[in-house]
């Protein structure tokens, strides 16, 4: 019996629970969640190598860290309906995003998101584990599944006939002619999912 | 002062307008469609009434986050440093490719990668912004750089930080 990973969504097919062997699931057959195809599946690999060499300390935070805690801080005090302090935080993520700046390409962005997948979030969910921190579970799992898609979307050509969504909660990229009526990843209603628009 | 003060949630607000029919104040009926903080009583009266569950009554004082666990933080910030370069490699390609497609991507994966570092601060103990670690981090920001330095003293004011 094993597990199979839709690589978008990151839904399991349970083989012992599902009862059916996913080799016996017809060609057709699609994911629940998100409409994979069913050759886009992976068994889930059993071993976990989550390598221990000594890391480096973690260094002070770049602008573009600045710029990122400044924008979720802001939504922060968007939630809570304190408009003055949303619209400082925001001016404050844009002036801290303006000056960051790394240069790099594809091949780059590739080679990181392999490393988060295959390190960075493996790790993290080891130690969140351990100290039952069940809100940084909640972060890593999202974000280990989008960083899947993300992964997916730097393999993959966008079809120029589509449109493309980003959920706005969780950063789930849609790629289609209608979206999903819940974010396959974090379950917000579509409304949240907002279209990228070609172009400019 | 009440402990507690009324919003609406403009996207689930159905015009039924019963709110403004209880509110003692008259409070519940502004022309921005929000409600007028400074006159609102915190009774609840408008909450009660709303069929469509569009106000809520959210506190002025929000109680202490969670204390996270260091170990924990630091495998969180290891991700945020990773995905905050993804997301600046992406806005270089973004800015100088000439390929329309490889912008579009490049785009998408700002936006993405944004929003993973944005919810990975708040599990990295800045849930709420009234927590200290908002404060000392807005104070280490105003050594480091003063070219912000009005906004972040305005900041610092105006957040009513735990201690």
């Amino acid at each position: 019996m094993k597990k199979y990973i839709c690589p978008i969504c990151g839904y399991v097919y349970d083989e012992a629970k599902e009862g059916v062997k996913f080799d016996d699931l017809p060609d057709d057959w699609k994911c629940p969640l998100c409409g994979a195809p069913k050759n886009l599946f992976k068994a889930e690999s059993v071993e976990v190598i989550v390598s221990n060499e000594p890391e480096e300390e973690l260094r002070e935070m770049n602008y573009g860290e600045i710029s990122a805690l400044c924008s979720s801080l802001a939504r922060g005090c968007e939630k809570q309906y304190l408009e003055e302090e949303a619209s400082l935080f925001t001016k404050l993520a844009n002036y801290y995003n303006s000056k960051a700046a790394v240069k790099g390409d594809f091949k780059e962005l590739i080679e990181k998101v392999n490393k988060d997948l295959d390190l960075n979030y493996k790790k993290a969910r080891e130690v969140a584990s351990e100290k039952e921190d069940r809100g940084a579970l909640r972060v890593i799992t999202w974000g280990e599944k989008v960083s899947m898609i993300l992964k997916t979307l730097l393999d993959t050509d966008i079809p120029e006939d589509k449109k493309i969504y980003v959920c706005d909660i969780c950063g789930f990229v849609y790629v289609g002619d209608e979206k999903p009526e819940i974010c396959p990843v974090c379950k917000v209603p579509s409304f949240k999912l907002l279209e990228v628009e070609r172009g400019a | 002062m009440s402990e507690v003060r009324a919003v609406r949630n403009l996207r689930l607000c159905s015009k039924d307008c019963l709110c403004l029919y209880v509110c003692p104040t008259g409070a519940t009926d502004t022309e921005t469609g929000q409600i007028d903080f400074t006159k609102c009583i915190g009774c609840g009266a408008c909450s009660k009434a709303c069929p469509s569950g569009a106000i809520s009554m959210v506190p002025y004082k929000y109680p202490k986050a969670q204390v996270k666990d260091e170990l924990v933080v630091d495998r969180l910030k290891r991700i945020i440093n990773s995905k905050v370069e993804q997301e600046q490699i992406a806005h270089y390609i973004k800015d100088n490719s000439t390929d329309e497609k490889e912008k579009l991507l490049a785009k998408v994966l700002m936006r993405a990668n944004r929003l993973i570092s944005e919810d990975l601060y708040r599990e990295a103990g800045y849930m709420l912004p009234q927590n200290k670690n908002t404060k000392d981090f807005l104070n280490e920001l105003l050594e480091k750089d003063s070219t912000n330095k009005e906004t972040i003293e305005k900041l610092l004011t105006l957040i009513d930080f735990h201690e």
